[in-house]
């Protein structure tokens, strides 16, 4: 045999070997998943959440979904996300201006709706939250919320036969880590997409859908006087500012400057997407006002002007009757009905 | 795809053996050894004291030799904690074989992994090194009582943290080592360090107890405190 040939035959060899091992490692190491793609329509900026290191699966956002919905998540298995988070209220929470938890327990802030959650690079009404698979840890450590130490959490799943078979699924072992608790919440909240209302609608030109003269006029005021900051698509622009909103002593939150120790962050919070405002009451970061008329009217004259408030609302947005009827009716375009009546987001009852 | 790795790796092996290094560390206030809840000590205010926590991580360990050359260890994150003997034997990898005259470390976790989500290992925020209110992780803890402090239960809390300028709280610290640290292969040379936890009150930002208690967020005086603390370790003894 020619040296040539021993050399093809030692690198067939080595290919065989290689190509091989590439099997094994995939039918022995991998679970076997499906991955789920994610439908985002084309007018939308990227997400900012990185899929790349937590790729969707049908398992993942399974177990994410079981998770969300699971009271076992909290000190006495009484709270679960979906206790505050409600589908058909946008994911706030219904009626509610203050969270509440365990033991009957308070909070000091409202509950904030969760959707288009990939698109937001900092979380809380504070933006004191940094990554979307990290956010869980407040709620879930909060004493006031859901009131668990995360050693204790692990360890509760751990022992639960349910998860160990959900986890097998979404991972291939059923070992359940910090890690992948957050990743497989990040998953199902990820899925959590909401661009089907009828403002989706008219600007997407879909046949026979328009707009009313009234939606039309309240969409004119709304590009006019608030859409610098409730930004379309995402009718946020996702910074922090102060609105004008008076400040409680009684309930003495400064906002973002909690996090920085700026004082030049004093009263600011986040501005919030106005999709699905109409169901999602009450209002601010501290649920003062039930109605929506009651912001339009703190807009048009009361704001409590300190400091820090922003250039763009120093001077107050001024709203007339009529405009603020056609606001009304405008805002009640950007609710969507597919996004809170969705199945696939709907509560689990879970028992064991 | 392990396998192709592996023969890529052997292929482009070029003889320079990497060997580990231990680094062993002890934990001291003043002149006296740390001991948790039962040691009363002193501070440059004056205030009486005891701690029952203390906890920090540690990272980016690089040798650098008479040169001025440096190589760096295998990534890795040591949470090192009072109450744990293990987590105070640190075993570095993949050092080149060489003589080496100085040591750095970072006391904290690189800013990337503070808005990384959760990780795994020493950093997974099961430990209560991360904030949940407030994401980043807590670089370093010290924990205790002192009559001094007004505080409930007379308590101190410093939690030591913040990656966001202008607080930003890592800190490098770097060791002169007094005689040569020789690795080679077959031999992993120890370095005997000793941290002392009055540096962090006693540095040039003095803590009285009955001014600060407690400092939890990231901001000013965790900056002075890390900047106090970044003085704390000394090296006892190279052991080759």
């Amino acid at each position: 045999m020619s040296r040539k040939g021993i050399y093809l035959l030692v690198a067939f060899c080595l290919w065989l070997w290689i190509m091989g091992g590439s099997r094994a490692a995939l039918t022995a190491h991998s679970p076997v998943v499906d991955y789920y793609e994610l439908k985002i329509p084309d007018s939308l900026p990227p997400p900012v959440y990185d899929f790349k290191k937590n790729p969707l699966t049908k398992q993942g956002i399974a177990l994410g979904r079981h998770l969300f919905y699971d009271p076992k998540l909290s000190l006495d298995s009484s709270i679960s996300c979906g206790f505050c988070h409600q589908q058909f209220a946008a994911f706030g929470h219904f009626d509610h201006a203050i969270s509440h938890g365990v033991l009957g327990r308070t909070g000091n802030r409202s509950v904030p709706t969760l959707f288009n959650l990939i698109w937001q690079k900092d979380f809380m009404w504070d933006g004191g939250v940094n990554h979307l698979d990290i956010q869980p840890l407040t709620p879930i450590t909060d004493e006031n919320e859901m009131g668990m130490d995360l050693k204790a959490l692990i360890d509760r799943l751990q022992g639960n036969q349910t998860y160990k078979q959900l986890f097998k699924e979404a991972y291939g072992s059923e070992e359940v880590t910090t890690e992948r608790m957050f990743k497989a919440l990040s998953q199902f909240m990820a899925t959590m997409i909401s661009f089907e209302s009828k403002y989706d609608s008219v600007m997407r030109r879909e046949p026979g859908v328009t707009f009313t003269a009234e939606e039309q006029g309240g969409y004119r005021t709304f590009t006019q006087k608030c859409a610098s900051c409730h930004k379309p698509p995402l009718f946020t622009d996702n910074t922090l500012r102060n609105n004008g909103l008076p400040y409680l002593p009684s309930m003495n939150d400064v906002g973002r400057m909690r996090i920085t120790n700026n004082t030049a962050d004093y009263l600011k919070f986040k501005v919030p997407s106005l999709r699905n405002v109409l169901v999602s009451s009450p209002y601010m970061h501290d649920g003062r006002f039930f109605d929506i008329f009651q912001v339009f009217d703190m807009y048009d004259h009361g704001q409590e002007k300190g400091n820090t408030i922003d250039p763009l609302v120093k001077n107050g947005i001024p709203l007339n009757e009529k405009e603020k009827r056609q606001l009304y009716m405008f805002l009640n375009t950007l609710t969507d009905r597919k996004f809170i009546s969705n199945k696939a987001f709907s509560e689990i009852l879970i028992t064991d | 795809m392990k396998r192709l790795i592996l023969l890529i790796l052997l292929f482009t092996y070029t003889g320079t053996t990497a060997q580990q290094v231990q680094v062993e560390i002890s934990h001291v206030v003043g002149a006296l050894p740390m001991q948790l809840k039962t040691t009363t000590y002193h501070n440059a205010a004056g205030d009486t004291f005891n701690i029952t926590l203390f906890r920090y991580y540690l990272s980016n360990f690089l040798l650098t030799d008479a040169t001025g050359k440096t190589v760096s260890a295998d990534k890795a994150y040591f949470l090192v904690s009072e109450d744990s003997a293990a987590s105070k034997q640190l075993l570095l990898q993949q050092f080149p074989a060489g003589k080496y005259t100085q040591l750095s470390f970072m006391i904290g976790v690189d800013s990337v992994l503070n808005f990384s989500g959760p990780q795994s290992g020493s950093l997974d925020p099961v430990y209560g090194m991360f904030w949940t209110w407030n994401s980043g992780y807590i670089m370093a803890k010290l924990e205790g009582y002192s009559p001094s402090s007004r505080l409930p239960n007379h308590m101190i809390q410093f939690h030591i943290g913040g990656y966001r300028a202008p607080h930003v709280t890592q800190r490098m610290v770097t060791l002169l080592l007094a005689k040569p640290l020789e690795i080679s292969a077959g031999n992993t040379p120890k370095i005997r360090l000793q941290a002392d936890a009055a540096t962090w009150f006693n540095g040039d930002y003095k803590v009285s107890f009955r001014q600060i208690p407690g400092f939890m967020s990231p901001g000013m005086p965790a900056d002075r405190i890390a900047d106090n603390y970044q003085h704390m370790f000394t090296v006892q003894a190279i052991v080759n």
